[in-house]
């Protein structure tokens, strides 16, 4: 069993994580996308009743992958916080004051609706996409001529069919020819089934392992 | 009182009609102050029996001047399971206030109901209002709710049978355990219902413990005689399957339609009821214009249409679906087809009493199995018919999703003090047994969100003022009213003629698989899809001749207790060489073979086949006790051998039995040593399986919406849900992970074993296994009993052509198969 796995695309050094993370050897850099935080407040303020430990956890889990990879930069690929400003924003804003030296760079996705002067309150850097060759991060899906494309957005799973009409969907990397996408990393998310192609290559993620499917 | 049942008499005479005695009974139960229950079958006159007291009372109230309008305030409240049915009950109730001379209002409260109508019922309201629960439940949410029943002396609820043991019912119980605690005194409650097998029960649930001392049951004495007659296939085949959906019987059906003047032929789904329209049409071309569809995903004028001409006689063929079991009484129809299993008997009977009305006429159905397999049933509903078996409806206990929505209805409404509510709710069956602490859960589930201390910060719902619970949030108002109802479906979209013109709706997931130029059947109608927008599927009329039928969501019924136990005795009667039924005679052929491969399992034995072929290694077993007990018995059964050996397997199952399907050997004979269904830790291992199963959260889907976790929106409705969008798959797994105590977690789990089945009949399945020989045969290939449970999993999906040739296919080689060993 591997928590992680290397994956060599365009002669970097990718790591693969049980997490949902990519570690991105050559720059130092931990890859994340889709965090979510803040749902479970939007969600209460609704009147759904969701703990706010489901976001508890998901910082948990990104200090285990801090601390273990050590990155200088931390990528987010947007919707980093899910809607309108609540009590779990504060929360997030404490746990970034942990990380000093630790410089957070977010592509702006769909959900990140929040004022970006908040944003620089709190010492992260705001983008619409992000070029670092040989990559370009967005957090649509897009193509780039610049580079391939690191994308978030589709909360990405796939279904595994074996004999005997055996079948489970999990969360996956997808890497295609233009470009790729992270899972999901927030536990408040769902994820959609997504069909690759023939050379496309997929990596599923289960609780304890990085699967190659293809 | 006697003139005035005399006075009731005599404006029935007037009319030329004679009241029945069943109706005068009631007449003078109702007007002694009585509550009760009315067992009627549709189309007996249950309404005048109900409707006329309710006007002589009136009378007696004003003896000089009922002809005289008054502001009378809301005196009837009239409840149908159906609003299709509303406007024919008001009409209905009009014509008799004309008889009678009174001016009274008869107004209509269901979803259709425009605005400015409601505002009007709200402004000044009519002596009666016919509704539904969820319009009821609505109507419990306005700010002077209490104030607008003031006036209350009776409700009626038709077609009780139809409400009872579903959500609807408990809706219906929670609303008058409200009704009856502001309006002590003089409320009466009336329930009309088809005949059940707990016909006492029934009326217990309905009256609540205040009414049912003292009140009575009425029985129509309308004794109608029933003739099935099975239609059978000139040649049984040995591996049957159901996949044709029975229209190979097409050469023996239209014989019937055509010797009739009009039939009725009722299908299981909306799927079928589409395609044997279509195959019909296209077997008897002559018959278009003279015959109809009718399904609840068609467009409500389309349906009032078919209604219509089927009441004036000027249809001659209707298929149908459900969405015709209940309602006015169809006088011209003589003839009715059943086509496959309908799975229980009382709905059988329901659908046979549709023909034949004239006094003293035997009603005919005709069944058409969809396999010949399904015979079996056909032998089995008559002597179902012949003993009188009637299955028992069973109202449901702690329906936590209910209570809570119930619970936010008060809360928008006029709010609510919780002692007061806990004491009426525990009037209600469904929640007599309620814990002290399963009402704070929901009180807190509410208000709070949860128990642990800061994880539910910010949570906003329920408020709580000066003691009183209330919603004062207008938006969490709105979104609430518009959740208010049990009925949970996938969202539908409306399907609507680019030109104009509603059609019906259909399921947003066979919509989003569409592209543009796709051609489907829809309400007999051959559709090119065009494009979705604003909530609606637009289409034109397509020139293609094939297309894809849409499928609709909502599970196939399972067969009753009841049927179950029939079809077992029909079994036993083949197993033992008695082929007096011309249904099993038809079907030896599958029997002989059944036996030289295997055994027909009589009553002492449960028979277990070990098979394997090249989908992989099969288990086959057969308790006979219908899908939904098969489904968590197959679970236990993969639970307690996955105990012995890690192994995942997928399950199927039909009404007869189920499959274990796995890529590796399964040690069955190893797990039978250790007692398969040993009856120690049943219950806890049953758990376990559903844990690990999909059961569970699928119960959770409806029960999340109920209880207003996840909030659909309408079809047409834009209400904007930003950023709150999350199924209920994703919510299920975040109260497992972080809300373990979630009683709405717990519900989906006994649902899974209660609302699905009956526990008890679970664990009489089980105790029945145990008394059983178990009987492990090794067939050379999968037997005529276990083929169409393995084409099963394959039938759910078959969408294309090429699954269906692949069981033909399979079917073609096990009949060579069978052949060449002689």
């Amino acid at each position: 069993m591997k928590d992680s796995l290397e994956f060599t695309l365009l002669e970097q050094s990718l790591v693969l994580s049980i997490h949902k993370s990519i570690f991105w050897k050559e720059q130092e850099s931990l890859i994340v996308s889709d965090l979510h935080l803040g749902k479970a407040g939007h969600f209460r303020k609704a009147g759904i009743p969701i703990s706010s430990k489901i976001h508890t956890e998901d910082l948990d889990r990104l200090d285990l992958l801090l601390n273990k990879y050590q990155p200088k930069r931390l990528i987010m690929l947007g919707d980093l916080f899910h809607s309108d400003k609540n009590n779990e924003w504060e929360a997030f804003s404490d746990w970034r004051s942990q990380y000093q030296n630790l410089k957070i760079t977010l592509t702006l996705g769909n959900h990140d609706i929040i004022e970006t002067v908040n944003y620089k309150k709190i010492n992260v850097t705001v983008v619409d996409e992000l070029l670092l060759a040989p990559f370009f991060m967005s957090h649509h899906p897009t193509e780039n001529a610049n580079g391939y494309n690191l994308a978030g957005h589709l909360h990405p799973g796939i279904s595994l069919k074996g004999k005997a009409r055996q079948g489970v969907r999990i969360p996956c990397f997808y890497f295609g020819e233009k470009g790729a996408l992270m899972p999901a990393f927030g536990n408040f998310t769902g994820y959609v089934a997504i069909s690759p192609g023939q050379l496309d290559k997929v990596f599923a993620v289960t609780p304890t392992s990085v699967i190659t499917i293809q | 009182m006697e003139n005035l049942i005399k006075d009731g008499k005599l404006r029935f005479v007037k009319k030329g009609w004679k009241p029945f005695d069943f109706q005068v009974d009631t007449w003078r139960a109702f007007l002694e102050g009585k509550s009760g229950l009315l067992n009627a079958p549709t189309g007996s006159g249950k309404t005048y029996a109900l409707w006329v007291p309710c006007l002589l009372e009136y009378m007696r109230e004003y003896p000089t001047d009922y002809r005289k309008p008054r502001k009378n305030g809301l005196r009837i409240l009239w409840i149908t399971p159906l609003r299709a049915l509303a406007r024919d009950i008001q009409l209905a109730m009009e014509g008799m206030c004309t008889d009678f001379e009174i001016p009274w209002e008869i107004g209509i409260r269901t979803g259709d109901t425009s605005t400015s109508d409601r505002a009007k019922q709200k402004r000044s309201a009519p002596e009666c209002l016919v509704t539904t629960p969820e319009s009821l439940h609505l109507l419990l949410s306005q700010k002077e709710a209490v104030n607008y029943f003031k006036s209350l002396t009776t409700i009626i609820v038709d077609e009780w049978h139809e409400l009872l043991g579903t959500k609807r019912g408990v809706q219906i119980e929670l609303a008058f355990s409200r009704l009856r605690a502001t309006n002590p005194g003089n409320l009466k409650i009336w329930g009309v219902s088809a005949t059940i097998g707990n016909l006492d029960q029934a009326r217990e649930v309905l009256l609540g413990p205040t009414l049912f001392p003292g009140s009575v049951a009425i029985k129509a004495n309308i004794h109608k005689k029933i003739e099935v007659i099975s239609v059978l296939p000139d040649e049984a085949e040995k591996f049957p399957w159901g996949g044709h959906l029975g229209v190979k019987m097409m050469d023996k059906v239209l014989p019937i339609i055509e010797k009739s003047k009009t039939t009725l032929l009722f299908t299981n789904t909306r799927s079928q009821t589409e395609i044997w329209y279509q195959q019909i049409l296209h077997a008897a071309p002559h018959l278009s214009g003279a015959m109809a569809m009718h399904h609840g995903s068609m467009d409500n004028n389309v349906r009032k249409w078919v209604e219509e001409a089927l009441h004036a006689g000027k249809l001659q063929l209707v298929v149908c679906t459900s969405s015709l079991d209940l309602g006015v009484d169809f006088r011209p129809v003589d003839t009715v087809i059943q086509v496959g299993g309908p799975k229980g008997v009382a709905r059988f009977m329901q659908r046979a009493g549709r023909s034949g009305h004239q006094p003293g006429a035997t009603s005919k159905i005709y069944f058409v199995p969809t396999h010949s397999l399904e015979l079996i049933e056909g032998a089995a509903l008559r002597s179902a018919i012949d003993k009188d078996y009637y299955e028992s409806r069973k109202p449901l206990e702690k329906c936590m999703d209910v209570l809570v929505q119930y619970l936010v209805t008060l809360a928008v409404g006029e709010g609510f003090i919780p002692d007061v509510i806990l004491q009426e709710v525990k009037q209600t069956y469904c929640f007599s047994s309620l814990s002290q602490e399963e009402w704070q859960w929901a009180l807190q589930f509410i208000t709070t969100g949860g128990s642990s201390l800061g994880e539910y910060d910010e949570f906003s719902k329920v408020e709580i003022i000066e003691g009183v619970y209330r919603v004062t949030d207008r938006r969490k108002s709105t979104m609430h009213r518009l959740s208010i109802g049990t009925i949970v479906g996938d969202p539908s979209l409306r399907v609507k003629y680019l030109t104009g013109g509603n059609i019906g709706t259909v399921e947003e997931s066979f919509a989003s698989k569409l592209t543009r130029g796709d051609v489907f059947w829809f309400a007999g109608r051959n559709l090119e899809f065009i494009m979705i927008k604003d909530m609606t599927v637009l289409v034109r009329k397509a020139k293609k001749k094939r297309g894809l039928i849409p499928r609709w969501g909502g599970g196939r019924m399972p067969l009753s207790s009841q049927l179950s136990i029939l079809i077992r005795q029909k079994l036993e009667q083949a197993a033992l060489g008695d082929f007096s039924d011309i249904e099993l005679e038809t079907i030896l052929p599958i029997i002989e073979l059944q036996k030289r491969w295997s055994i027909v399992p009589d009553a002492g034995k449960l028979l277990i086949e070990k098979v394997e072929s090249r989908f992989g290694h099969h288990l086959f077993i057969y308790p006979f006790e219908g899908r939904f007990v098969h489904e968590v018995l197959g679970g236990l059964v993969a639970y307690r051998i996955g105990k012995l050996a890690p192994i995942s397997f997928s399950i199927a199952m039909n009404d007869y039995g189920f499959e274990l399907l796995t890529d590796e050997p399964i040690p069955i004979e190893e797990a039978l040593e250790l007692d398969l269904f040993s009856t120690t830790n049943l219950l806890e291992d049953i758990h376990h399986s559903i844990n690990e199963s999909e059961m569970a959260r699928r119960r959770f889907r409806d029960i999340a919406s109920i209880a207003g976790l996840v909030f659909h929106g309408f079809p047409g409705k834009t209400i904007s849900n930003k950023h709150l969008q999350a199924n209920s798959q994703i919510i299920y797994k975040v109260f497992e992970d972080y809300d373990k105590e979630n009683l709405l977690l717990k519900q989906a789990m006994d649902e899974v074993i209660t609302l699905q089945m009956e526990q008890s009949r679970l664990l009489e399945a089980v105790d029945r296994i145990n008394s059983q020989q178990i009987t492990l045969m090794y067939p050379p290939r999968p037997s005529p009993f276990a083929f169409p449970i393995m084409v099963e999993s394959l039938r759910e999906r078959l969408t294309t052509e090429s699954i269906e040739d692949r069981v033909i296919k399979l079917q073609q080689q096990l009949e060579k198969f069978a052949d060449s060993q002689g």
